[in-house]
């Protein structure tokens, strides 16, 4: 059934591309007369709420993030760039910087590669693959709070089934989120557990959409192996790794609730990212003002990273 | 994209009128009709095992009140953390609440004048008895001559041990002085087992008794940090090395120190009343005794959490009224037993049901010894977070003891404005 | 290829790791349900036991005790579902103007969308949290459901379907003298099936799992969702494993459910949004 739709799908693609641009170009002054209107009636639920409760909230923050601003009081201590400059001269705010592209960089590129990986293994509809995928796409399903608790107890060095298996077979228990060296790696790679269906679906997806006439013709040129993956399927799949690796990107910056259950940011800040950092000076030590602060150099880092990656992967729009 | 107040005003009442078929909640925040008894709300973060005793608490107190009904409820401590603030800084939310496990969290809520200042004081029927509260809480929550909140809790910490390791490597009886207590402590490792259990971080705080025991502290009294003085530098210098010679585990969370307690493979841990069910249901042939005596006499950590009244509640009289039977005599002694806390009250100390209670007269005797964590210490909580813990984290991992003190040092120091 | 020998080595090397990935994938599902059947003597002598020594029930019977438990399951429901239902058609309207008419504005408002999921959502917090005061929501249905009535990735992810739709279909219909109501309803919705089921079992998974919202917006144990109630159970200082597992267990279990009998729709349904 899955064949069938997605053929269908980008067939239909490929009319829109084909005869796409033709009739638009001509009736494109009498459209935009007669259409405005109903577009803004389209969108005015969904931009009203986010308006409401995401776009004012956001630029609120920001003014927060210009004072030492304490929730509820009379008047607020105006700082200007205080807050901004303080964060430049903080050494957590460097490291926390330095976990969050570290823990974005790595979880990113495993995510991408397994999940490629994953989904090329898996291209087949028969009932066995159909199981599999599900099964790696389970832990997708599940909270971060409870897949934290889970991973926190089964590496927990007394109680966990990990320490358990290793000292059954003569090793010693091994700290995974006690050593600051190897916490981070350890979150990481839950993260990456958890996240691998999800790029393994969105890839299988693109790559039951390439033509199969393309791997043909390139047979007969003599490609095989990683020559046909590396000039027929990748080039092929390239707007679903670009809509992948942003939204993996976009999340993996923003990581809270997985490092907030299972390491709280510690051991000695191995683990603290960004929006950890930014909960605990906003909730902890209530500094809203510096917290708001530290979410704006992140939305800067995000929206650079992600014109970044619209840049490396030549985004064009068919419409 | 911009948003008037006006247009929020009126999606709101748009989308208030399609979704009242839901069921909106009649949330009457406590606004005060003659008709009825008064209704006060109380926010706590009494989560997990202790819950069920605050709600008898509050069970019984609405049972003897026609007059006020108390409405409990409780939400994981960061919740309230997030939405406290907000919600008394804004003249709403619950009459009570308790605003923080960390007693330091007063000074916060009184910069925005959230706090209501506690006149209802005195030994009448209806009165907060201040005289016989635990003081180290007492002083804790007064600021400048007012009282703004009662302990809604009292612990103290305890030297819990495992009977049968203490057995089975020949030693009787549970270390009497510091000395005894690191000595104790070796000997007592080995065998993959630990002689002390150790936390650092997420934890209620085991390392300060370490540094009281040996005469040291964290800050003084100028609220500059004392951590690269000689006599603190010996002390953490001591127990640092312990930990690296394997008497003590390193870099454990509260809760995974526990696990190893209860998995019997640490024979000493210090902790709150709070661990001992938990230990005894693991399997544990569980003692506790007092926590060893330091070379200034006897010390342990006491925490308190604090129970305040909104500066906003239609319903002060009432709010104190309720506050007054919390820390009263009736009160106390069935929390005590239900929780196995020590009451927040001291002349409960010869109350013949606690005294047969093992669990409240042993945490109830270390009461008077109590010390609270960095106490009226100016941005504790970040003191804590970025100074202390940071510092046990480093020299427990082999780092210069002196070296990172001097910088756990500058960075207190300039947390706290501490001027030296 | 099947006959070749390199082929051969190859493909069993891939059912090994295959195989390697599944016991990954699920032996910690495995523990955290046994796990919630054991009691801590259990867990603490045995820990590298997959199996429970006996089966205790301790950990479900304080939860099923204490906890309105239908209550909080119709909330969740209640929050889950309504928000999702809403969302898919407040998302599609929005993506059926940003993908199928042309106006001026249209870009900036896309990217304005795009904008709104690159700032850390607990920053906007307290705001919102003040907002809901003085609209008097906290604590209601309509606090809880209508600020997440619409989501930005999902308008992203529609708009990029919708995309791939021939003009032609709209053309037609235009000439049959249809208004955009009339497409957007009759050819575009029907057509962006897939992408919506897939849409709507995102959302409903995220609603299901949201922890951090409905516990800044409800306050009264009557208004929790499943998750935020179960919060009750993590304590401070203690901690009871089989009670947390319990809790994990049962909050998993309807997306489970959901999931096992929507697994074959919903891995195709992903399978075909069509994502350029």
């Amino acid at each position: 059934m899955s064949t069938t739709s997605t053929a269908s799908a980008s067939g239909a693609r490929g009319v829109a591309r084909r005869g796409g641009s033709a009739p638009d170009t001509g009736t494109t002054p009498r459209r935009r007369r007669i259409r405005w209107q109903p577009a803004w009636l389209f969108m005015a639920p969904s931009l009203t709420i986010i308006a409401v409760f995401i776009a004012y909230p956001i630029v609120e923050s920001f003014r927060y993030s210009l004072y030492d601003w304490r929730v509820g009081a009379d008047s607020q201590e105006w700082l200007g760039l205080g807050n901004y400059t303080e964060l430049f001269g903080d050494e957590r705010f460097w490291n926390a910087l330095r976990v969050t592209v570290i823990f974005a960089v790595a979880s990113v590129a495993l995510q991408l590669l397994l999940g490629y990986a994953a989904a090329a293994a898996l291209q087949r509809d028969g009932w066995f693959n159909r199981v599999v995928r599900s099964a790696f796409f389970f832990p997708t399903v599940v909270a971060l709070a409870v897949i934290g608790l889970v991973w926190r107890f089964l590496l927990d060095p007394q109680i966990g089934l990990v320490s358990g298996l290793i000292e059954r077979f003569g090793g010693d228990p091994v700290q995974w989120l006690q050593d600051p060296a190897l916490a981070l790696p350890t979150v990481i790679f839950v993260s990456v557990w958890k996240n691998v269906g999800f790029t393994m679906i969105i890839l299988l997806a693109a790559l039951k959409g390439v033509p199969a006439q393309l791997y043909e013709a390139a047979r007969l040129d003599g490609a095989s192996g990683w020559r046909l993956t590396r000039h027929v399927t990748l080039p092929s799949i390239r707007p679903a790794l670009l809509f992948a690796t942003m939204i993996m990107t976009i999340n993996s910056l923003q990581v809270f609730d997985l490092v907030y259950v299972m390491t709280n940011g510690g051991p000695l800040f191995a683990t603290d990212t960004l929006v950890t950092m930014m909960f605990r000076e906003g909730f902890e030590n209530f500094r809203i003002g510096y917290a708001s602060a530290i979410a704006w150099v992140l939305f800067a880092l995000i929206l650079l990273l992600s014109a970044l990656q619209l840049k490396l992967f030549r985004y064009r729009d068919v419409d | 994209m911009r948003a008037t107040r006006a247009a929020l005003l009126a999606i709101g009442t748009a989308a208030a009128v399609t979704l009242a078929a839901c069921g909106g909640s009649d949330d009457d925040g406590g606004s005060g009709e003659a008709a009825g008894p008064v209704a006060l709300t109380l926010w706590t973060g009494f989560t997990g095992g202790d819950r069920a005793a605050y709600e008898e608490l509050i069970a019984t107190f609405n049972e003897t009140h026609d007059d006020i009904q108390v409405t409990m409820e409780v939400q994981p401590w960061d919740t309230i953390a997030q939405t406290l603030p907000s919600a008394w800084g804004t003249g709403q939310g619950p009459d009570l609440a308790t605003p923080n496990f960390d007693p330091n969290v007063i000074g916060r809520y009184l910069e925005t004048d959230s706090l209501l200042a506690l006149d209802a004081v005195g030994d009448g029927e209806d009165q907060i008895n201040v005289d016989q509260l635990a003081p180290a809480a007492v002083e804790a929550f007064t600021v400048d001559g007012e009282l703004y909140a009662v302990p809604a809790n009292v612990a103290t910490l305890q030297l819990y041990y495992n009977k049968a390791l203490f057995a089975a490597a020949g030693v009787d009886a549970p270390p009497a002085t510091v000395d005894d207590f690191r000595a104790v402590a070796q000997q007592l490792t080995g065998d993959g087992v630990y002689g002390l259990s150790l936390a650092e971080r997420e934890t209620i705080q085991m390392w300060p008794i370490l540094q009281w025991l040996d005469g040291g502290d964290i800050v003084g009294d100028d609220n500059c940090s004392v951590l690269d003085s000689p006599e603190n530098i010996e002390s953490l210098t001591t127990w640092a090395q312990l930990v690296q010679d394997g008497v003590a585990p390193v870099g454990l969370t509260g809760a995974e120190s526990d696990a190893l307690f209860s998995a019997g493979q640490a024979a000493m841990q210090l902790n709150g009343p709070w661990a001992a069910p938990g230990y005894t249901d693991a399997g544990i042939d569980l003692g506790v005794a007092p926590v060893p005596t330091g070379v200034d006499g006897d010390v342990t950590l006491a925490s308190t959490v604090p129970l305040a009244v909104s500066a906003n509640t239609d319903h002060p009289e009432e709010a104190q009224e309720f506050l007054a039977w919390w820390t009263g005599v009736d009160a106390q002694k069935q929390f005590a037993l239900a929780s196995g806390f020590p009451p927040v009250r001291t002349d409960l100390a010869d109350d013949p049901e606690l005294a047969a209670n093992d669990v409240v007269s042993a945490f109830a005797a270390a009461l008077p010894s109590g010390r609270l964590y960095l106490q009226g210490v100016p941005n504790a909580t970040e003191v804590d977070a970025e100074g202390y813990v940071p510092l046990i984290g480093e020299i427990t991992r082999g780092e210069d003891v002196a070296g990172a003190a001097a910088a756990a040092t500058e960075r207190i120091d300039a947390i706290t404005g501490c001027q030296s | 290829m099947s006959t070749d020998l390199r082929a051969g080595a190859q493909s069993s090397l891939k059912w090994i790791l295959l195989g390697i990935g599944l016991v990954f994938a699920l032996v910690p599902f495995v523990w955290m349900v046994t796990g919630s059947f054991r009691t801590e003597a259990d867990l603490f002598a045995a820990p590298d036991r997959l199996w429970p020594a006996t089966w205790s029930l301790h950990g479900y019977r304080g939860i099923w005790a204490e906890l309105p438990f239908l209550r909080l399951i119709v909330n969740s429901f209640v929050f889950a579902g309504v928000t999702t239902l809403l969302c898919l058609l407040f998302d599609s309207m929005c993506a059926y103007a940003l993908a199928r008419i042309r106006f001026r504005g249209s870009t900036l408002c896309f990217w304005l969308v795009i904008a709104t999921l690159m700032i850390p959502f607990q920053v906007t917090l307290i705001p919102v949290f003040v907002e809901l005061f003085h609209l008097g929501w906290l604590d209601t249905y309509q606090g809880l459901i209508l600020p997440r009535a619409t989501s930005a990735f999902g308008i992203f992810m529609l708009r990029q379907f919708f995309i791939s739709i021939p003009r032609e279909l709209d053309e037609a219909a235009r000439i049959d003298g249809a208004g955009h109501l009339r497409i957007y309803f009759r050819i575009i919705l029907p057509l962006a099936k897939p992408a919506l089921a897939t849409l709507a079992v995102l959302h409903f998974m995220n609603l299901w799992n949201d922890l951090l919202w409905p516990l800044i917006v409800t306050s009264s144990t009557d208004m929790r969702t499943l998750p935020a109630g179960l919060t009750l159970f993590g304590g401070q200082h203690v901690i009871d494993h089989a009670v947390l597992l319990a809790g994990a267990t049962i909050s998993l279990l309807p997306l489970a459910i959901a999931f096992f009998l929507a697994q074959r729709y919903f891995v195709a349904g992903v399978a075909t949004t069509g994502l350029k």
